[in-house]
């Protein structure tokens, strides 16, 4: 299949791993679903201290098993990847532990307190819901697949989230001032999410044409800050002034530009961040400190090989 | 009895109850707490998942233990958030902290710990306390799996040279405080608890079932147990935990696993779950 019948034909869920793809669209698609499979595991690397912070029992439960999922997420959306036949696992894990691997702008930045947690596992979470839901009528069946999983699961993370953050809200004076705190400083970075309003993404257009996105991270903000401010507010939230959201006459929100800190935001997508840099950096010390784990079994499957079938984990 | 109703307990049998429940609970809390440790930095994507299954089973069993403890009275601050760390009953196994990268700690600690966790629900399945025994069945359908999940592990890590050597020293090291499992957090307390029927079994023979499991397992991949074969309790380490005797990295581990709730001078804890039923 040459580009043109891969535009031609375009659909939700129209190619698959028996499909003969043009280089072009394997690497898009790889590099798309790398970069959402690398954002699941620095998100869970975001979010892990707080299973041993959670104030209940309950809570550590729940954030335990939302950073298992998000592991096992990471896990399905590699092997999609990997069905592109372009880069295998073990490459895409490597690239980012070397920073080379990108993921989203959220996951750069520290996360310190407990009050913090209702931006990711709400705000950033709901965003990449929206996204996501949309994900389900990409062209590469096993990227939708993944995504029904995927988005099945998110749904209960975004509710815990909710809770978490009604809890605050509805909580003590420190409690709502504490969140407000937080909010302030997280709003611009959620909605840097969904990049520059002029969309200078030069990967958007090919994407578009073979139906790997279906629909544009304009209007993904536009949806999300409909859906969002309200919600905020609901919990007693302050919008911060900045930065400006305009609403224009045909409903859609204008996101002025020069509130918004791009040299921070192209310096995180270069993974030339320093906060983002350190969690790189943690996660590939301590992906070295096991390498040695991985080696025992590349041994221990080359002398067992044939003999005995292998457990799954 | 249908539950463990403070009335229906003499004073005595109370404190036995309460002993028995603290050892389980606390083990179960700080155990999974240590095992999160591993989540997102496990070896593989694979392990990251298991291990992360198995944290989460035993902070379910840690929530079984501690809503029977809630039954008698006390509340999850008071029996967590609130409690001073110098009176948790877990044996100190549980709360020593891993080194960065060392998966054989992970697997033979587990190994240890879920043998002995067999041992002690047998003893328990028949308990005079309904409440207790009927709980024992939920939890050791899931410590199956993690025995498995173990061994299976030991066996490949043990087949590599570097694995088994790193095996080995973890084994060396957590062997000591493997038999602070087994250690009584008090005397007279634990005669009553064998003595009322709450465990049908008593400590000693518990550890020789679990040495006589343990023992030719190991030797089996190629480790050999650290200690005197005529009196394997001479091994203890200075801190048991059963005693409220602990090491100062359960002080720190208490204080991160408080720190959220310190910091918004929370008062009581959030429940998202439904109580635990005894069905």
């Amino acid at each position: 299949m040459d580009v043109d019948e891969v535009n031609e034909r375009a659909g939700p869920r129209e190619f698959g791993p028996h499909d003969d793809l043009p280089r072009e669209y394997r690497e898009a698609a790889t590099r798309m679903i790398q970069f959402h499979a690398n954002s699941e595991i620095m998100g869970a690397y975001l979010e892990k201290p707080f299973i041993r912070q959670a104030p209940s029992l309950d809570r550590k439960l729940a954030l335990s098993a939302k950073v298992q999922d998000e592991i096992g997420h990471g896990q399905l959306l590699y092997r999609a990847a990997e069905s592109l036949g372009v880069k295998t696992r073990d490459e895409m894990l490597t690239e980012l532990a070397e920073g080379e691997g990108k993921f989203l702008n959220c996951f750069h930045y520290e996360m310190d307190e407990w009050w913090e947690t209702p931006m990711i596992a709400f705000f950033v979470d709901g965003a990449a819901m929206r996204r996501q839901a949309t994900l389900k009528r990409t062209s590469w069946e096993p990227y939708a697949h993944a995504m029904d999983k995927i988005c099945f699961e998110e749904g209960f993370h975004v509710k815990h989230g909710e809770d978490i953050m009604k809890e605050l809200a509805t909580g003590s004076k420190k409690e709502r001032e504490k969140l407000q705190e937080a909010f302030d400083e997280w709003w611009p970075r959620i909605i840097q999410f969904f990049g520059p309003t002029d969309d200078q993404s030069t990967h958007h257009d090919f994407a578009a044409d073979v139906g790997l996105k279906t629909m544009t991270n304009d209007d993904l903000r536009n949806a999300f800050i409909d859906a969002y401010v309200p919600k905020a507010k609901k919990y007693g939230l302050e919008i911060p002034d900045e930065p400006r959201i305009r609403e224009r006459d045909d409903g859609t929100y204008e996101v002025v530009e020069d509130d918004l800190d791009w040299s921070e935001f192209f310096a995180i997508a270069k993974n030339d961040y320093d906060p983002g840099k350190e969690q790189i950096g943690g996660r590939r010390r301590a992906q070295e400190a096991v390498e040695w784990v991985r080696e025992a079994l590349d041994d221990h499957e080359t002398r067992t090989r044939g003999r005995e079938p292998q457990a799954a984990d | 009895m249908t539950a463990l109703d403070p009335d229906d307990l003499s004073g005595d049998e109370r404190t036995a109850v309460e002993h028995l429940l603290y050892r389980l609970a606390d083990d179960e809390l700080v155990l999974a707490e240590r095992y999160t440790e591993w989540q997102v930095t496990a070896p593989t994507l694979e392990s990251d998942l298991a291990l992360a299954n198995i944290a989460q089973d035993e902070l379910g069993h840690a929530r079984l233990w501690y809503d029977l403890l809630q039954d008698l009275g006390y509340s999850e601050s008071e029996l967590i958030y609130e409690r001073d760390p110098g009176e948790f009953r877990h044996a100190t196994l549980a709360e020593v902290p891993f080194e960065e990268g060392d998966w054989a700690d992970a697997v033979v600690r587990g190994y240890l710990y879920d043998v002995a966790e067999n041992c002690r629900l047998e003893a328990l399945e028949n308990s005079a306390h309904p409440r207790i025994a009927n709980r024992v069945s939920k939890v050791r359908g899931e410590e199956e799996y993690h025995r498995e999940h173990a061994r299976n592990w030991l066996e490949r890590l043990a087949g590599d040279e570097d694995g088994r050597r790193r095996l080995q020293t973890a084994l060396d090291r957590l062997f000591p405080h493997a038999l602070t499992l087994f250690e009584p957090t008090d005397e007279t307390v634990e005669d009553d608890i064998v003595g009322m029927g709450i465990r049908r079994r008593g400590l000693d023979d518990l550890r020789e079932e679990w040495l006589a499991t343990v023992e030719p397992f190991l030797e089996s991949v190629g480790l050999r147990l650290p200690m005197d074969p005529d009196d394997p309790a001479d091994r203890l380490p200075d801190a048991v935990g059963r005693d409220r005797s602990h090491t100062d990295d359960w002080f720190d581990l208490h204080d991160e696993m408080t720190h959220t709730y310190r910091e918004l001078g929370r008062t009581e804890t959030t429940r998202i779950m439904d109580k635990p039923t005894d069905e």
